[in-house]
């Protein structure tokens, strides 16, 4: 995960795109970082799509997730990451909310960014859009660039890897230089 | 060097009731028969025959404490009698589970500073102290050490330190502070002074000396011992050795319970659970108060609620994390009876723990951080509520090449750090010594978001390649990816895989079931 786009510590930090875009790949790749480093990671499943699966592919201990599914109900989300990012010694609460994010009213958002400010604990937020407005430090957008196949034939038989790249939409901090481009592989 | 001590809690069954309401510690009290049996549950006092012998209809003092007493109430005075000596006076009915608990919690304080110990009833437990000077100290420090442990569990001891089991009873009784020390061989002229009466004698014995003016253990000590076993056989004998300060019985060890419980009764009905996390408050601190006394923690709580309907309302709380603390432990417990609440009114609360010791450790000196048990224990139970326990915890792959196999356990993250850290990093190196390309180097992974359940697709083909997808244009396909497995089972399953580009871009994951010809979607890669 690129240094400039990795969740910061006491701030709010927003993964935006479309389907297929790279977001959750982006999210998982936080999540190893975490974890890899030994310390203990949250993830708030709005939509119940995290697959297990991938984080192991992707090198993550999954002894150190703790995974709350929150069956499409994003009231429920939003009010698990609310408790989670209260509880000191999580290194980092990523909260998920798939295709259709709330409308958050800002005293909510003002309460997340001082609640994580106080615990010390970087929340990532993912979805299609935007959710908590000013109260982000950091803001990323991903965009797809290309795909490759593979296949011992003259036809695919599976996706190889997908390259995506990021936009900065906000940077509260120093602005960021132009982030490089992820290969994604399947 | 002593061998035996003993710990004595005076006016034992006001002094349990004492403990559980700590205010009443300076007022006279009296403990009431509440037209009740009382079980014979420990040491048998000259009340104890007036005590049977009193109608069950009429209110009788059965204890009294030290302030009480101090106004001339005694066991055995009917409730009227005395009031009248002491007008002041306070009285509570006698309730077992506050005997019981506090009997228990006696024992264990012992059991926190020797591993022998024998319970000699109610208010009473006899120590083997052999060896612990090298661990404690000289006698009295020994008895220092058991007046504290039992003081912090709420109850007033006063410790003899003896040769003999008798002579270290008869030494806390009569001794003028809180710890006494007889020295070896100085048995027999200490107890000669004792009367025959602190002796537990069957009371045709005591009669029989005091016909013949023997008052003190001095004068039965003196007897001839022949003349003694002519005359009153066996138990005669018994006496002359209980006043030389001799034991003859076995030394009986006892072995604490695999659960600790307390219990509280109410005088009122209690239907709200504001009400009742009160009351659990206060039994679950005499528990953890038990526990800290000797240094366990507890992983599995029992509460057994006493229903006005006559039944029982229990539940087991399973705690995330062994823990001594109150509150976590209140608030598991004020959670799940939230989510289960009793049928009907309480009057009865009971909460048995089971007490393991854990191992304390220390985190490495570069360990990043983890969330403080009590916090976790805490946000997980306040998630467990909010979204069910099933939809919590860290997902486990299961061995199977079956799409989406995994379980779920409870959250506990481990406590040794990640073995790729251990790896990168040698001894002494600090964190920030980490190579940075090492984070890179982890992989790289395209993430799917699985569909649960996968959801079912109208899928047009082209030969066996996927062309419309609910008549979104496919864009590219790569495929077909088979696997099957479990095939000698009944739930045997076999499907062919194709990953899709469709027209407004997204990557998807697609299955064609073999066994049935439908087609599913897996998820979306993103």
């Amino acid at each position: 995960m690129d240094d400039t786009l990795a969740p910061i510590r006491g701030e709010i930090t927003e993964i935006v795109g479309g389907l297929s875009s790279g977001r959750t790949s982006h999210l998982l790749a936080c999540l190893g970082d975490v974890v890899g480093r030994g310390e203990t990671a949250a993830l708030v499943d709005t939509e119940e799509t995290f697959d297990p699966g991938s984080a192991a592919q992707a090198g993550i201990d999954l002894r150190r997730l703790l995974w709350v599914r929150c069956g499409s109900n994003r009231e429920v989300a939003l009010r698990a990451a609310d408790m989670l990012v209260r509880c000191p010694g999580f290194a980092l609460v990523a909260l998920d909310l798939g295709e259709r994010v709330p409308r958050l009213p800002t005293t909510m958002a003002f309460r997340l960014k001082f609640a994580v400010r106080r615990t010390e604990v970087a929340l990532l937020i993912v979805g299609r859009r935007r959710l908590t407005g000013s109260s982000a430090a950091l803001a990323v957008e991903t965009l797809r660039e290309g795909i490759e196949w593979t296949g011992p034939g003259p036809a695919p038989t599976r996706l190889a890897r997908v390259r995506t790249t990021t936009r900065v939409l906000r940077a509260r901090r120093a602005e960021p230089g132009r982030p490089p481009s992820h290969w994604w592989s399947a | 060097m002593s061998r035996f001590a003993c710990v004595l809690v005076e006016h034992f069954d006001a002094a349990a009731v004492e403990r559980c309401e700590p205010a009443l510690r300076e007022r006279p009290l009296a403990i009431l028969n509440s037209g009740l049996d009382r079980p014979n549950v420990g040491r048998e006092g000259a009340p104890t025959a007036q005590r049977d012998s009193a109608p069950a209809k009429v209110m009788t003092t059965i204890e009294a404490n030290a302030a009480a007493r101090e106004q001339g109430v005694r066991p055995g005075m009917t409730e009227t009698e005395a009031r009248t000596r002491c007008p002041m006076l306070l009285t509570r009915p006698w309730a077992e589970e506050y005997v019981a608990s506090a009997r228990h919690a006696l024992l264990e304080a012992a059991l926190a500073v020797s591993p022998r110990i024998e319970d000699g009833g109610a208010g009473l437990a006899y120590l083997d102290t052999v060896g612990l000077e090298r661990l404690i100290g000289d006698p009295a420090a020994i008895g220092r050490r058991l007046v504290h442990q039992v003081r912090a569990i709420g109850l007033v001891p006063r410790v003899g330190l003896a040769a003999s089991r008798t002579a270290a009873r008869m030494a806390a009784a009569t001794g003028s502070g809180a710890v006494t020390v007889i020295s070896r061989g100085r048995e027999r002229a200490t107890l000669a002074k004792v009367p025959v009466a602190a002796l537990d004698l069957a009371p045709d014995l005591v009669m029989t000396f005091s016909r013949w003016g023997v008052r003190t253990l001095g004068e039965l000590a003196s007897l001839p011992r022949e003349g003694l076993a002519m005359r009153l056989g066996p138990p005669g004998l018994r006496a002359h050795d209980l006043a030389l300060g001799l034991d003859r019985d076995p030394f009986r060890p006892w072995t604490p319970p695999p659960f600790w419980e307390e219990a509280q009764g109410l005088e009122w009905e209690i239907d709200s659970l504001g009400v009742l996390a009160g009351v659990l408050e206060t039994v679950l601190e005499r528990l953890c108060r038990r526990l800290a006394a000797v240094a366990l923690v507890a992983d599995a709580l029992e509460i057994r609620l006493g229903l006005a309907s006559g039944g029982h309302h229990a539940r087991d709380v399973s705690l995330a994390y062994p823990m001594s603390e109150v509150k976590p432990m209140l608030t598991l417990a004020v959670l799940d009876l939230e989510a289960h609440p009793p049928p009907a009114a309480v009057i009865r609360v009971s909460i048995s723990a089971h007490p393991i010791r854990t191992q304390a450790g220390q985190g490495g000196l570069w360990q990043p951080p983890a969330p403080a048990p009590r916090d976790l224990v805490t946000v997980l139970a306040r998630l467990a509520a909010l979204v069910g326990a099933d939809n919590l915890g860290s997902p486990v792959l299961v061995d199977s090449h079956r799409a989406d196999a995994f379980t779920m356990l409870a959250f506990s993250p481990p406590t040794e750090p990640a073995s790729s850290d251990r790896r990168r990093r040698g001894v002494g190196q600090r964190p920030d010594d980490v190579p940075q390309h090492a984070a890179a180097q982890r992989k790289q992974r395209l993430a799917l978001r699985r569909m649960r359940p996968a959801r079912r697709m109208e899928v047009e083909t082209v030969g066996e390649r996927p062309a419309r997808v609910e008549a979104r244009l496919v864009i590219a396909s790569a495929g077909p990816w088979r696997a099957s497995g479990e095939w000698w089972d009944r739930q045997a399953w076999a499907r062919d895989e194709w990953d899709v580009v469709l027209g407004d871009g997204a990557i998807c994951r697609l299955a064609r079931d073999r066994l049935t010809g439908h087609w599913y979607l897996d998820g979306f890669y993103d």
